[in-house]
């Protein structure tokens, strides 16, 4: 064989993967027809946090400036540049890119440009080129579906065409019910567009707890989003007309229809039959297909649209062909939400908890009188965690807090270790932070049990 | 370099022990051999001797604590050894094996590779060893509490978190794969009054463990026999009260010793084993002969050692001895070990033949009917006769039926004739 490892992707799921692989050793190569780094870092967590980061960065300044005693800003003439947002954006995805190409090199993957076609179980056709490996990995990531609706094509933008240079119009319609909608959908409010988010679902973020999803949807409308639930997938009876998208009586202003539909796996060309199902490859715990030597990791099997969570998938992977046995629980892993305040959330929902008939309690801590969120000046958001009652297991944890994402690495290493509530409260978090309330929610659940 | 002794498996296939004495002290010096501790089991009471020499630098359990096997009992400073010769002495596995202990078994000291090197901590094989032999496991918060919970031995748990870290679904696997009591127990449970439910206890767990070991692996072959003994009836009856008087009760077992041990002499292969794994016999030329004894927790075989060489008096002394000791429950694992044939005396509570199991690996178990007063037909004549009823199970793989049948009759001859007893 040529190779021992073909990997087509170069996405998280599939750079990380080919790393590894070449770390230990195995001939490796990996496939990929567009950039590398994948939908995340050229059209999806990265430059969508940098747009964010900016967004975030103007209103800080503009409404916070004078309170926090730095003069010198008319806070009417500042403004935000999309162009340059998107300039800095681009240059943090060169920069990431080249890390990724710098990592390739250093561990002897070797990167073949080209769109790849399985033509065998152990064969895949690059542009003529035929190449032989023992295992391939398929990690060909995920797309939007299409909203078919032709009254809207004109003013449609995918999220892969959003990072560009590009007039901002003033009305904006967000569809989707996903995180990324509910990010952009924010981005869009805090550079001051009137944004309109349409939700196919009667809940915004499905995989969020209801409580979190809830508090999120208050304080969207609070902030002037303006949110309409259980539309129609393929929006049937809207049309877009003169400026405005219009159903009956409803009339929304549009000037730009920002496309966050539900996303589908992105299957590679294949002469041999892959097992799929709605739309993603089939896989078995090891993320095997329905061929021993190929799997699907990332997006495109289904199981998660997370990057750290294809990444882990991956890993996995290496170290089953390796021969390591080991079992991988996603619901370890923090699914975290960049919106303003972050969004971060590792185990099991409430719901999920109800479902497997655990006998559970919350124990819930604010920031609102957390020093220093207050000091920060972004005291909106809590630690919620759900406990077992036997055990006092840690099952579940989310959190809304302004860097939540990066808090939730917590209580992703007290999930690791299976702690409990007892070992929550009796670690001292340092003062003044913000993961104090961590330390409150644990004591919290352990003075509900006294 | 430190040393820590773990409590070892002393042969009984019991898992755990109580402290009884400390020997020694914290700071004390001590020598391979010495006596560090001494443990009571469900029957066994027993002196550990340490397995190497140095200082004590800790010791752990307070007398009246239940230690379970592999746990960590005392610590060692072992001066003159670091580092990588660490690591290489605790790879060194040494096993004072002993034949035939207790029931049945092997007196093995076991997990003193446990060993932590000051420096060097050793090669990731060492480590793992040693961290299943430490006091602790690594096991997560939640996995600790359930498996106190639901009574489980967490140091017998495989884990398979990072690191072999116990985590709660290794909690639930090993129960479930140990379940096959607790399962049975659930579902009696709702029947309460038909039935009593009482855990098993480590000693009928090894009898329970050898009988079926016994029967694996011996051919058992039985064969039954009659001995007239009214003269060893007079002897014995003549020499009862003088041993009396030396506080020596006399019984018919050390006759039947002392018969056996004569016979043994003459035919080797019944005070043999057979060593499968190297291919060969093992023919002893000592003659320990257990016996069985019935006690209120089950079954166990003290061994009269060298029966050979002892007068019927001598025999009759450490048989006094042993039930006295069983009495007290102070039968040590020094009392038990080394037998290489047994006698089971049923017939003194009640009936007259017998199939016996074998006490593997030993060759041959004889079993001592109720002697029962008979018509024997003697010169054509019948008249009343004293029999004992014997039995004897050979294992047929060592011992061939002639064979059998002349050991019989040699111990026959003995027993009809007591006198010969100290003609040979």
């Amino acid at each position: 064989m040529q190779y021992d490892i073909v990997i087509i992707g170069s996405g998280p799921a599939g750079y990380v993967t080919a790393i590894r692989a070449g770390q230990l050793g195995l001939k490796t190569a990996i496939i990929e027809k567009d950039k590398i780094g994948g939908m995340c870092l050229n059209w999806g967590c990265i430059p969508s946090k940098s747009i964010i980061e900016s967004a975030k960065f103007y209103q800080k300044i503009k409404k916070d400036a004078n309170s926090f005693g730095v003069t010198g800003i008319d806070t009417k003439a500042i403004g935000f540049d999309w162009k340059q947002t998107i300039k800095r954006t681009d240059g943090i995805v060169r920069k990431l890119g080249a890390g990724i190409n710098f990592l390739f090199k250093k561990n002897g993957v070797e990167l073949i440009n080209g769109t790849a076609k399985i033509v065998a179980e152990h064969s895949i056709l690059v542009d003529n080129r035929l190449i032989e490996a023992k295992n391939i990995i398929i990690a060909t990531g995920s797309r939007q579906e299409k909203v078919n609706n032709s009254t809207l094509d004109d003013i449609t933008v995918n999220i892969w065409d959003l990072f560009k240079d590009r007039e901002l119009p003033e009305n904006i319609v967000v569809f989707g019910q996903n995180t990324v909608a509910v990010e952009l959908a924010q981005f869009f409010n805090l550079i001051e567009k009137k944004v309109t988010l349409l939700v196919p679902d009667s809940k915004i973020m499905p995989l969020a707890d209801v409580y979190v999803s809830d508090y999120m949807k208050n304080l969207l409308q609070k902030s002037g989003i303006k949110i309409i639930f259980d539309v129609d997938a393929d929006l049937a009876q809207y049309k877009y007309k003169e400026g405005a998208l219009v159903s009956g009586e409803i009339n929304i202003p549009c000037d730009l229809f920002v496309n966050s539909k539900m996303r589908k796996g992105i299957i590679p060309e294949s002469d041999i039959a892959l097992k799929t199902e709605n739309g993603f490859i089939t896989t078995d715990e090891h993320f095997t297909t329905n061929f021993p030597s190929i799997f699907a990791i990332g997006d495109v099997n289904g199981k998660s649209m997370y990057a750290h969570i294809a990444s882990a998938e991956g890993l996995h992977v290496i170290n089953h062909i390796k021969g390591v046995s080991e079992t991988i629980d996603i619901k370890k892993f923090p699914m975290n939400m960049y919106t303003v305040p972050e969004v971060a959330q590792i185990g099991l929902t409430e719901a999920e908890i109800k479902d497997n008939g655990i006998e559970y309690k919350v124990s819930e801590f604010s920031l609102f009188s957390n020093g220093k969120a207050i000091i920060e000046g972004e005291n909106l958001g809590f630690v919620r965690m759900l406990s077992d009652k036997k055990y006092g297991e840690v099952l579940g944890v989310q959190i809304v807090a302004s860097n939540a994402t990066d808090m939730i690495a917590e209580a992703a290493a007290f999930m690791q270790v299976e702690s409990t509530i007892y070992d929550v409260a009796k670690t001292v978090h340092a003062h003044p932070t913000i993961s104090e309330v961590f330390m409150e929610a644990g004591l919290e659940a352990v003075e509900k049990e006294l | 370099m430190r040393y820590i002794f773990n409590f070892p498996d002393i042969g009984e296939g019991l898992d755990e022990g109580t402290i009884v004495e400390w020997y020694v002290a914290k700071g004390q010096q001590i020598k391979s051999g010495d006596s560090l501790v001494k443990m009571e089991t469900d029957k066994v009471v027993a002196d550990i001797p340490s397995p190497k020499s140095g200082t004590i630098t800790a010791i752990y359990g307070k007398v009246g604590e239940t230690i379970h096997v592999g746990n960590a009992l005392v610590e060692i400073e072992i001066e003159g050894v670091s580092g990588a010769a660490a690591v290489e002495e605790a790879k060194v596995t040494e096993a004072v094996k002993e034949e035939g202990a207790g029931v049945v078994g092997t007196l093995e000291i076991a997990g003193n590779n446990a060993y932590m090197p000051a420096s060097d901590e050793g090669t990731s094989e060492t480590k793992e060893e040693s961290q299943k032999s430490t006091k602790k496991v690594l096991a997560t918060p939640v996995a600790r509490a359930m498996a106190k919970e639901l009574g489980v031995n967490i140091d017998l748990v495989k884990g398979t978190g990072p690191a072999a870290r116990v985590m709660k679904e290794d909690i639930l696997l090993y129960l479930q794969k140990n379940t096959v009591t607790s399962s049975k127990s659930n579902t009696v449970v709702s029947d309460e009054e038909r039935v009593e439910l009482k855990p098993l206890s480590q000693l009928r767990r090894t009898i329970a463990r050898n009988m079926i070991q016994s029967k694996h692996n011996a051919a058992h072959m039985t064969v039954f026999d009659e001995v007239e003994v009214s003269e060893l009836v007079r002897v014995r009856e003549k020499y009862k009260s003088k041993f009396l008087e030396k506080q020596v009760k006399l019984s018919y077992l050390p006759f039947v010793l002392k018969a056996t041990a004569l016979a043994l002499k003459k035919f080797k292969a019944l005070n043999a084993q057979m060593d499968l794994d190297n291919n060969q016999m093992i023919y002893k030329n000592y003659y320990n002969i257990g016996i069985a004894v019935d006690t209120e927790d089950g079954l166990i075989v003290p061994v009269i050692k060298d029966v050979d060489k002892l007068s019927i008096f001598q025999i009759a002394q450490k048989i006094n001895e042993i039930s006295e000791k069983t009495r007290k429950r102070e039968i040590t694992m020094e009392d038990m070990k080394d037998g290489t044939f047994t006698i089971t005396s049923f017939g003194s509570i009640g009936g007259q033949f017998a199939v016996p199991v074998i006490n593997y690996p030993q060759a041959a178990i004889l079993g001592i009917g109720r002697i029962l007063k008979k018509p024997v037909v003697k010169d054509d004549a019948v008249v009343p006769g004293t029999i004992m009823p014997l039995s004897l199970s050979v294992d047929h793989r060592i011992v061939d039926g002639g064979e059998t049948a002349r050991f019989v009759n040699q111990i026959m001859e003995y027993l009809s004739d007591p006198v010969s007893l100290i003609m040979d």
